[in-house]
């Protein structure tokens, strides 16, 4: 009896999460002009591509759980950061799918065994060159360095990203960030140097802040979505400098859901996404970088690539030169310490 | 009728005795009510008594775990908590990892990292690799696969578990834990968010309660005594924004009140501060106080309006005609008339304060977070939902312990929303 209540509940709660079912699959990201690539690359050239329902959502698993829970499972396909990607695997709240058609082609290892390879968007600092007539800052050093670079900067409001870039700041290979972090005094030395900008920024939250904070003036930079700055440089016109160094690259994953009522659908939707001409022609419109080796080679064959006909490489995170020297997020090591860390940071800017 | 019958009950005409016809009567009279306000009761019973029933059973549920590793917490408990656990201990961990199917191991291993960082992804890595180990000791083997299994801070978190239920979620809520004995101990001082964040809560929440007053007040004031059609106009200022997107509204303020924005730009054209000192009005707390006042108040505003439309103004008039100076015709008179949409508008504004989250997290930025953003956080992105109960039955609690005080102080039966 306990159960049923629960579950009708559950069940309510989840409706109120996402208004009402439909017949074909239901396809959630995160909204935007991402979520308008998404559209263009996989659902329109999908054969039953006018069957998917897209709705947006902000992250996290709540929703999905709720779902699960309740049984009553209205998202089909979800589009996933990595440790949401293993969480929910692990929970038991995604369905395994089948990896052989891509996963030799992949740039990275895939986190678990539900996801479907989507893109790598990257938190990286920019400039509005405006603000800096003189010397320009070129590495995430000078991002940390107040005295070289006076002004306010711009940063997120959560840990993931600021303390693999504090680190490298203060010194630390991009590769032995995540070793530095767990041994005994790394994330110490990390919120030492935060602690070095501390009075110097400002806190954003959503995604399109920062690209206003670098443009009103009310900081002479910041990090930002990688995908943001290329859009407001390609489409917008706006003249900002990136600073590739010591960026953080984040992937997203496709998920199908445990429970979905359209299984076979959804598993068709997902290899259709992630087929290498898929991720390749998402590029054309969002600058994120395809999660399949096969997807860049494309690209590069076809440049100048992006819809408004200009170059697309030069606005992706995961060009090899980058990569070198690029933190690839560990969604590992934030699942075991993103709580602690998170509550850690909480203090540090409460005080 | 014969006379012989009148000594019995009183029949009526069908031949049922009166009583039991007037009780049937009554019955469906009772039950047609009860069916009148079923719907409402479906409603109580739905939205809100189920989900704070379900609230605070998974605010101190610790089930689960203890059906994953139910002979593993048996041996356990018998652990001195010296030194490392006894080979025991070891094995029976080591069969039940083995033993757990499906998705039972990686919902318990989120449930240990919740206690110890790192259980998440050692258990992980050890469910992999402990098909390779067929047979004992354990320990060693163990600990060879990850050198973790060999640290005791990783098994004396497993302390807080052994019991199915657990205040430890209510612990965690105020910045303390239990150590391995089960003893309450204080959290580590660089994890310590949660009681500060309280604080910050009930201080912006009140201050917002009084801003909103002080604003308030004269507003309603002016819409219930001027004349209707300036008080009509007023009446929609006041509106206008209630109905304009909370978004809207937030992001407007941003743009108002940023060190480069309209109000530091207008304060440092017009010579009042110096382009390098700009006030700090966005993404701190301030922001949070500032935006949050303007949100929440039509909230004030519209329980004080409906009170004073209440108040004759001959009451005023008569204190002034019997001689009381203006300013003691009003506290004397028209204040405590006043008093139940003040509390009203105030218990509102407070209530809606306390769990609000949208705003603090967009201009709270560093130090302008409130409770509802960390309970956001646990929801979606830990799901530490134990955790989103606890705080959440606490919110509960200290809103009734509020409710309580005010029902002594000032007396529920004077609150009024019209």
């Amino acid at each position: 009896m306990r159960k049923t209540i629960k579950a009708a509940f559950l069940g309510l709660i989840s409706m109120a999460f996402v208004g009402s079912a439909t017949a074909d699959i239901t396809f959630v990201s995160w909204g935007g002009a991402y979520t308008a690539s998404q559209q263009k690359a996989y659902i329109d050239t999908w054969s039953k591509g006018s069957g998917v329902t897209v709705e947006n959502y902000n992250g996290g698993l709540g929703e999905i759980k709720a779902q699960v829970e309740a049984n009553n499972v209205t998202w089909d396909v979800v589009d996933v950061l990595p440790d949401q990607a293993i969480t929910g695997c692990d929970e038991g709240l995604f369905l395994k799918v089948d990896q052989s058609h891509f996963i030799d082609d992949m740039v990275v290892k895939p986190v678990s065994e539900c996801i479907s390879p989507q893109i790598f968007w990257s938190y990286v600092a920019f400039y509005d060159p405006a603000a800096f007539p003189g010397k320009k800052p070129k590495t995430i050093k000078d991002f940390f360095d107040v005295k070289k670079f006076p002004g306010k900067r711009g940063i997120h409001t959560w840990a993931n990203a600021l303390i693999e870039m504090a680190l490298v700041a203060d010194g630390v290979k991009p590769k032995n960030v995540y070793k530095e972090m767990s041994s005994e005094g790394g994330i110490d030395r990390a919120f030492a140097k935060l602690d070095t900008i501390k009075d110097h920024v400002v806190f954003w939250s959503a995604g399109s802040k920062p690209l206003e904070l670098v443009s009103s003036g009310e900081v002479v930079m910041s990090l930002a979505y990688n995908g943001r700055i290329g859009a407001a440089i390609l489409q917008d016109g706006k003249k900002f400098n990136y600073i590739w160094d010591g960026q953080v690259l984040e992937q997203e994953y496709l998920v199908v859901i445990k429970g979905t009522k359209n299984e076979a659908e959804a598993r068709e939707f997902v290899k259709h996404a992630s087929t290498a001409e898929s991720l390749a022609l998402q590029a054309k419109y969002i600058p994120y970088g395809p999660m399949r080796s096969s997807s860049i080679d494309i690209i590069k064959k076809g440049e100048p690539y992006f819809n408004t006909g200009v170059d697309v490489l030069p606005h992706m995170p995961n060009t090899p030169k980058r990569l070198r020297r690029s933190v690839i997020a560990d969604p590992f090591w934030w699942a075991d310490n993103g709580a602690e860390v998170s509550e850690r940071f909480g203090v540090w800017k409460g005080n | 009728m014969s006379s012989e019958t009148i000594s019995g009950p009183i029949l009526t005409s069908d031949g049922i005795p009166l009583k039991v016809s007037l009780k049937k009567a009554e019955r469906i009279n009772k039950i047609r009510a009860f069916l009148l306000v079923l719907p409402l009761l479906a409603f109580i019973l739905i939205t809100f008594i189920i989900p704070i029933g379900d609230m605070l059973s998974r605010s101190v549920d610790d089930r689960y775990i203890n059906t994953v590793f139910p002979k593993t917490f048996e041996v356990y408990k018998k652990w001195d908590k010296k030194g490392l656990p006894s080979e025991e201990v070891f094995k029976t961990m080591f069969l039940e990892i083995g033993e757990a199917k499906g998705f039972k191991i990686g919902k318990a291993s989120t449930r240990m990292n919740y206690s110890k960082s790192g259980w998440k992804s050692l258990i992980k890595k050890s469910q992999r690799k402990f098909k390779k180990i067929k047979e004992g000791p354990y320990k060693d083997k163990m600990i060879a696969v990850d050198k973790r299994w060999g640290d005791p801070i990783y098994w004396k978190a497993l302390g807080e578990m052994v019991d199915p239920t657990t205040f430890g979620y209510y612990l965690n809520a105020v910045d303390l834990k239990y150590d391995s004995n089960k003893e309450i101990i204080a959290q580590p001082e660089n994890r310590r968010i949660y009681i500060h964040t309280w604080i910050k809560t009930f201080k912006v929440s009140l201050l917002v309660t009084i801003f909103t007053l002080m604003l308030g007040y004269p507003i309603a004031y002016l819409l219930a005594t001027l004349p209707l059609k300036y008080s009509n106009l007023l009446m929609i200022c006041v509106l206008l924004p209630f109905w304009t997107s909370l978004l809207v509204r937030t992001v407007a303020w941003m743009i108002i009140l940023q060190q480069k924005g309209v109000f530091n730009n207008l304060m440092v054209m017009a010579g009042l501060i110096a382009d390098e000192n700009r006030w700090k009005l966005m993404y701190n707390e301030t922001g949070t106080i500032i935006v949050m006042t303007q949100i929440l108040l039509p909230f004030m505003v519209l329980p004080l309006y409906s009170v004073m439309k209440t108040i004759s103004p001959s009451y005023m008039k008569a204190a002034l005609n019997l001689g009381a100076s203006p300013l003691h015709a009003f506290w004397k008179v028209y204040m405590p008339n006043s008093i139940p949409g003040i509390s009203a508008g105030g218990l509102l504004v407070f209530i809606i304060a306390i769990g609000y989250f949208i705003t603090p997290e967009l201009v709270g930025g560093k130090d302008g977070q409130m409770i509802g953003n960390w309970i956001a956080y646990h929801l979606k992105t830990t799901l530490n939902w134990g955790l989103c109960a606890a705080l959440g039955s606490v919110l509960l609690a200290v809103m009734l312990v509020f409710y309580w005080l005010y029902n002594k102080i000032i007396g529920v039966e004077n609150i009024k929303l019209g």
